[in-house]
């Protein structure tokens, strides 16, 4: 399990940028999707044959724009190309305004076996602030067509801390939420860094400021409920019924590898970490002639930041660190490395020990900026 | 040169109200220098004699200027500085003066500063000229100014010169009335020398550059001489008169005007006012009683980089050198670091201090709310100078607190009497009178121009008060001020706590009854500047023991980061190292962080 790789591939199409999305997107360049999916399979190609892969993630952008015939021809390149496992989950994002039945049908038979729902929120008003292009009630609707499908394994994205939203909206929306019963949910605080669409409208005055003490509420809230409905919160944004935690995920939080092809997408490999470039012309130009994407980005991964990267991703988890892992990985006993820092931050109740695990404390999993970095290196 | 063809002469003027333009063109017209040549504004501007050193610091120029009646006359022509922080500096000029231009706005008429202006000159007996100026501008009423100059400083119409300093329209008649009614210097040529210190400036390569009206006896290259007051020797390596640019000679005779090097190495060994003489058989007695100019106003200098302090220290030891007028002392606060009490001659002098620093010295520094100097008597009847909140004694230990006042007097169109009384009551003026100035309706409602006498502490002149002047009068009235002794002051320290921790800079002299709302401003500050905590901060401003104002910093609930896009770790990281990055720029108080610009914004908020 441990040597085995996971898998993301970026999608960079959208119908409609959202207004508080700062990833790679592109609006209006669907046409080149076949040329793109050429290209994707060209740079998967590239990688060691028969490698062995455990998940295999579409991420976006809107994956769910792929007509069928392109996953199908992206799965039917990377299924020999790849080891992949029998049990490995295969996960797709969704946005409810771009599926149906046939679709999701047709996906779920290409071993597409774990969907995640784009639903963000099920209030109209606040999706229109959002910039999303589907209502509440697509959103109701596709996580129906999506059980229809076959999919038993479904996320919904929700966004909490989104400006004006009142708590007694947030309680029944969680309730709506719940109802549903997804086997996974992942809670993002709305989180602004100056070049959205949203946050000019705010600087402008035209739409409500973030308020980080609503959204503290709201997490909290959410805690609760989803506790007492049987979810485990076993990472800070994210929630599972037990056995449905999300295998793509935790790859990244325990730094194992993971292979990112696409526009803009990140790699673990090696030892290094690598991002392709931003530029969609640039990436499917780099790869007609069969070589390496452009990169954005490519760093060798020094002892000095494995282990801070170790700590501020293993603190995610709520099951935290196990102190004797990270020993006999990286030759390091973090509470010495590392005891100014842990002393000071259980000292703020922002960490806690269990005997050999350090782990994030209830307060410090909304605080974890505070935590993760006094683990930075100088 | 026969002494009788020389004038000494200098410009006064309220503020803007065209004295360095009128010099300008008296120079072009002299024929120093041609029209391309004279930048604007000559003798005013920091930025050339910083550029230019010693040559544009022309505080003196020589005029040769043929005269209707064909003899060629020597005009020096004495700079002054404008404002009212410099009034001793002004006196000392026009004491090497005969005659002063009295420059006047056409549009704008008689302001607090012609008042004063005129006052000093008639101190010093000098010929005035008076000349109202920019009559070219449309809004111009040289009938109305006229008959307010005769009205109230009782010049005929007839007397004052119209001109425009701007089109050079009238200016040949000022240098023909100057020749004709200013009298030539007076003076004995046989007897001792004595030379009268009106400017000085120090040039890296001569040393101290004095500035001098010789009135007895001849100064040559070469003389040993001294300053009576300061008792400093030195020697004349060089001196020399103004063209603008400098030209050496081989003497200056009695009546003439120019410069002495002295290779002194600080301004402070050379003082505005003091008497030059030879260093034997010299004079016995001093020209004016000679006194140093004192600081009026106190405040803390600190580098905002705590790093650069030996940079910083000397940099105020070389600034120092060129302004004899700067007091400072070390003084060290645990936030700023180490820096200096600084005693300045006003808020102008103070800003003036604050930009060389920046601009001549790139020092980028922190200044301190200003105060006054207190004197406190304490219980067991010492004296105790204060001029730091921080060296304010208990109030169990203090008997009596006094504090330097100013006498005010604003010249206003009546129409904001009103307006400006209220305003001087709330900073805490009393009242002495009112006068008429002149029996003229001004344009508009704005009523008749009259002056209105106050006395105030001078705590109250480094506020917003000016401003507050300014904008309650729409710009009309405008304001002067002398020092009149100390008076008795109820004035108490407010602290400032964050987090339980006394901050001395934010430490300030305040009535008791102003406490209060001083207190809440600073902690409403502090509030929207300092970032929440991992804990909650109580912000509390203090008299004493007694809590005046209090607000708390509710603890920091949220701070975590969004969805990781497909595995962008890096991007992860690099958010959190900028954060860390910025925690090291903070200071801490206590175990509070606070950033730098918390104090900068509170050290500026209004007293």
């Amino acid at each position: 399990m441990t040597d085995s790789t996971a898998l993301y591939i970026h999608i960079p199409f959208c119908r409609r940028r959202c207004a508080y999305c700062s990833f790679t997107s592109y609006e209006g360049r669907e046409a080149n999707i076949p040329a793109y999916v050429d290209a994707l399979t060209r740079e998967l190609a590239l990688y060691p044959a028969g490698l062995p892969v455990s998940s295999i993630y579409f991420g976006g952008g809107t994956p769910s724009l792929l007509p069928v015939n392109q996953f199908d021809k992206l799965l039917s390149c990377i299924y020999p190309h790849f080891a992949v496992d029998e049990t490995a989950e295969i996960t797709i994002e969704a946005n409810p305004g771009t599926v149906d039945g046939k679709y999701l049908s047709f996906i779920r038979s290409l071993g597409i076996n774990r969907l995640s729902l784009g639903v963000q929120s099920l209030d109209d008003g606040e999706l229109k602030t959002l910039g999303r292009i589907h209502t509440a009630a697509d959103a109701l609707r596709s996580m129906s067509i999506a059980r229809h499908a076959g999919f038993d394994n479904i996320n919904l994205d929700i966004i909490y801390g989104i400006p004006g939203r009142k708590s007694d909206i947030w309680l029944r929306m969680l309730k709506d939420i719940i109802s549903l019963e997804p086997e996974h949910l992942s809670l993002y605080p709305l989180t602004l860094d100056g070049d959205e669409p949203l946050h000019e409208a705010i600087e402008r005055g035209e739409a409500e400021p973030l308020d980080t003490d609503a959204a503290a509420d709201q997490y909290e809230l959410a805690g609760h409920m989803l506790a007492s409905h049987g979810y485990l919160h076993y990472e800070i944004s994210n929630w599972a019924r037990p056995g449905y935690e999300c295998r793509h995920n935790v790859t990244y939080w325990l730094m194992r590898p993971y292979i990112g092809a696409g526009v803009a997408a990140h790699s673990y490999f090696d030892g290094r970490r690598c991002a392709n470039t931003s530029d969609l012309d640039r990436y499917m130009a780099s790869l007609s002639s069969n070589t390496r994407p452009a990169r954005d980005l490519e760093e060798r991964i020094g002892p000095d930041i494995e282990l801070a990267e170790a700590m501020i991703l293993g603190l995610r988890l709520t099951s935290g660190i196990d102190t004797a892992a990270i020993r006999s990985r990286y030759k390091v006993d973090l509470l010495e490395r590392y005891s100014d820092q842990v002393r000071e931050l259980a000292g703020l109740g922002l960490i806690e020990r269990d005997g050999g695990r350090i782990r994030l404390t209830g307060r410090g999993r909304l605080l974890g900026n505070q935590v993760f970095l006094r683990f930075m290196p100088d | 040169m026969d002494q009788s063809l020389t004038r000494n002469f200098c410009i006064i003027a309220h503020i803007d109200h065209g004295k360095s333009t009128l010099a300008d063109r008296l120079i072009e017209l002299a024929g120093n220098l041609r029209q391309g040549e004279v930048r604007d504004q000559l003798l005013d501007s920091m930025e050339l004699e910083r550029e230019r050193g010693i040559t544009i610091k022309a505080k003196a120029v020589r005029l040769n200027c043929e005269a209707e009646d064909g003899k060629t006359y020597r005009l020096n022509l004495i700079d002054t500085p404008g404002h009212v922080d410099f009034s001793y500096e002004v006196s000392r000029t026009l004491a090497a003066c005969e005659g002063a231009v009295l420059v006047i706005d056409a549009v704008q008429g008689i302001q607090a500063q012609t008042i004063a202006n005129v006052y000093l000159a008639m101190e010093q007996n000098l010929e005035i000229i008076p000349v109202a100026n920019k009559i070219d501008l449309p809004a111009a009423d040289p009938e109305r100014a006229l008959s307010e100059i005769s009205e109230v400083l009782g010049y005929n119409a007839g007397d004052v010169l119209l001109v425009s300093a701007k089109s050079g329209q009238g200016v040949s008649g000022v240098l023909e009335r100057i020749i004709e009614a200013v009298p030539p210097p007076r003076g004995e040529s046989d007897a001792p020398l004595r030379a009268l210190v009106f400017d000085s400036h120090y040039d890296s390569y001569k040393g101290v550059i004095a500035y001098v009206r010789i009135v007895d006896g001849n100064l040559r290259r070469g003389d040993a001489l001294r300053l009576m007051g300061q008792r400093t020797r030195m020697e004349a390596l060089e001196v020399g008169h103004f063209l603008p640019e400098p030209q050496p000679v081989a003497e200056l005779s009695t009546g003439d005007v120019g410069y002495v090097a002295t290779g002194l190495k600080s301004v402070g060994q050379c003082r505005v006012g003091d008497t030059v003489t030879t260093d034997e058989h010299g004079a016995s007695e001093l020209l004016i009683g000679y006194r140093p100019a004192k600081p009026m106003v106190f405040a803390g200098i600190y580098p905002i980089e705590p790093e650069s302090y030996q940079q910083f220290r000397e940099s105020i030891d070389k600034l120092s050198l060129n302004d004899a007028s700067l007091t400072y002392e070390p003084e060290s606060s645990p936030l700023l670091g180490h820096g200096f009490r600084c005693g300045f001659l006003g808020l102008l002098h103070m800003d003036i201090v604050r930009e060389r620093l920046e601009r001549e010295f790139f020092m980028s520094v922190v200044v301190t709310s200003p105060g006054v100097n207190l004197r406190v008597t304490s219980t067991d009847g010492e004296i105790i100078n204060v001029v730091s909140p921080s060296q304010m004694p208990p109030a169990s230990k203090i008997d009596v607190v006094e504090e330097p006042w100013v006498g005010v007097a604003i010249v206003t169109p009546s129409k904001f009497i009103g307006p400006l009384m209220d305003l001087a009551v709330e900073y805490e003026g009393s009242y002495k009178h009112t006068e008429y100035l002149g029996h003229h309706n001004l344009p508009g409602s704005l009523g008749q121009r009259v002056q209105l006498d106050f006395e105030m502490p001078l705590r109250s002149m480094l506020s917003v008060f000016y401003d507050r002047l300014k904008s309650c009068s729409q710009g009309y009235a405008s304001l002067d001020y002398s020092p009149i002794g100390y008076r008795p002051a109820k004035l108490v320290k407010l602290d400032v706590l964050v987090n339980d921790v006394t901050v001395d800079a934010f430490s300030r002299i305040v009535p008791p009854d102003r406490a209060h709302d001083v207190g809440k401003a600073i902690i409403a500050k502090l509030k929207q500047v300092i970032d929440r905590q991992m804990f909650k901060v109580p912000l509390q401003a203090a008299v004493g023991g007694r809590i005046v104002a209090r607000a708390d910093i509710p603890a920091l609930r949220k701070d975590v980061l969004a969805k990781c896009y497909g595995g962008d770790i890096t991007r992860k990281r690099k958010l959190l190292q900028k954060q860390k990055e910025g925690k090291k720029k903070m200071k801490y108080i206590g175990r509070v962080e606070v950033p730098k610009e918390a104090f900068t914004s509170v050290l500026k908020l209004e007293q």
